[in-house]
C-alpha cells in the first residue's frame, strides 16, 4: 500500500505503526494526545504518537527504520515528510499509580490499533491537569468526556485515589456546562 | 547508600536534592556536588526517558522535579526518604541545607 506521508491522519498512522510492531511481535498501546485527537475526530489535533510497550528500542528501531523513521533522541522517531513523530513512553502504561485494567481496540481500514479507552483517555489528561495544573489538558479531558461515552463513577473514584477529588468538581462543572 | 541499586552515585545525589528542595537544575546540582555538569545532565536525561523526574524550562534554566505521574513514586520517595534518614549529619549539612527562602534583589549578604 503506497502511503501519503504528508497527508497521512493520525489514527492512519497509529494504525499502521501499530500493525508494523505486531508483525515483529511486539506489542505496543497508543496513550497521550493521539488518543484525544482520535477520539474528538480531530476537534484537538495532536502530532505526537505516544506508544507504550515493554520491547527495547533496540527492537524497536529497525522496524520504525522500515518506513522511514528514523531515532532522533532517544525515545523519538520522525520522518522528514511526515507531520507526526512517534515517541516510545517509558512503561509501565499507568494512569497515575494505577497500572491499565483494559484496553479499546479500535479496527480501522490500516490495521488495528490498540489504545487506551475513553475512560482512560479523560484519566490521563485529567492527571496532567491534576498535577501540572495544565489548562490545556482540562479542555482535553473535557473534549473527550463530551465526544465520547465514559465511566464518570470510574473518573469520580480515580480522581480521589489520586488526591484531586476537588480538582474532579472543576472538571465536572466544565463538562457539564459544555453539555 | 543506594548507589548500588541505582548503578551510580549521582542518581542518589540528584533523588536526595529532588527529596530536599522539590526540584533542581543541572549547574546548580554540579555546583553543589562538584561533579562536571555533563554528567549530571547524562543522569537527569536518564531519569526523564524513564519516566521518574520531568523538566520544564524557566529562561534559560532547565529545572527538574520528580514526576508526579511516575506509578513507583510513592515507592520511591518512601525508599528516598529512609536512606536519607541515614545520611550522616556532615553531608546533609553540606549538601542538603541550603538557603531556600527567598533574598530581595539588591540586598547585601
Amino acid at each position: 500500500m503506497k502511503i501519503d506521508w504528508k497527508k497521512i491522519g493520525i489514527k492512519q498512522l497509529a494504525a499502521f505503526i501499530s500493525v508494523k510492531l505486531r508483525e515483529r511481535g511486539i506489542d505496543a498501546i497508543l496513550v497521550g494526545g493521539a488518543c484525544v485527537s482520535i477520539y474528538t475526530k480531530n476537534r484537538y489535533l495532536s502530532f505526537d504518537l505516544d506508544f507504550v510497550t515493554h520491547a527495547t528500542l533496540k527492537d524497536v528501531a529497525p522496524v520504525l527504520a522500515e518506513v522511514g523513521f528514523k531515532r532522533e533522541s532517544s525515545r523519538h522517531f520522525t520522518r522528514l515528510d511526515c507531520p507526526f513523530f512517534i515517541e516510545f513512553v517509558a512503561p509501565p502504561a499507568a494512569i497515575g499509580r494505577e497500572p491499565l485494567k483494559s484496553e479499546n481496540k479500535l479496527k480501522t481500514k490500516l490495521g488495528t490499533i490498540i489504545l487506551l479507552t475513553p475512560t482512560d483517555s479523560v484519566k490521563d489528561r485529567l492527571a496532567a491537569f491534576y498535577h501540572w495544573n495544565d489548562p490545556q489538558a482540562l479542555e482535553q479531558a473535557t473534549m473527550v468526556a463530551e465526544a465520547q461515552e465514559i465511566d464518570l463513577r470510574e473518573v469520580k473514584r480515580w480522581s480521589k485515589k489520586e488526591g484531586h477529588a476537588e480538582k474532579y468538581q472543576e472538571f465536572l462543572i466544565r463538562l457539564r456546562r459544555k453539555r | 547508600m543506594l548507589e548500588g541499586l541505582f548503578g551510580n552515585i549521582i542518581i542518589e545525589k540528584i533523588f536526595f536534592m529532588l527529596y530536599v528542595y522539590g526540584e533542581g537544575y543541572p549547574l546548580g546540582l554540579a555546583k553543589t556536588f562538584g561533579e562536571p555538569v555533563n554528567r549530571i545532565q547524562q543522569q537527569l536525561r536518564r531519569l526523564e526517558n524513564a519516566g521518574i523526574v520531568v523538566s520544564r524550562l524557566v529562561g534559560r534554566v532547565r529545572i527538574y522535579t520528580f514526576n508526579p505521574r511516575y506509578p513507583f513514586l510513592q515507592e520511591l520517595k518512601a525508599l528516598v526518604t529512609k536512606a536519607y534518614k541515614f545520611l550522616p549529619e556532615k553531608e546533609k549539612e553540606a549538601y542538603y541545607r541550603k538557603r531556600t527562602r527567598p533574598r530581595r534583589t539588591g540586598k547585601p549578604l
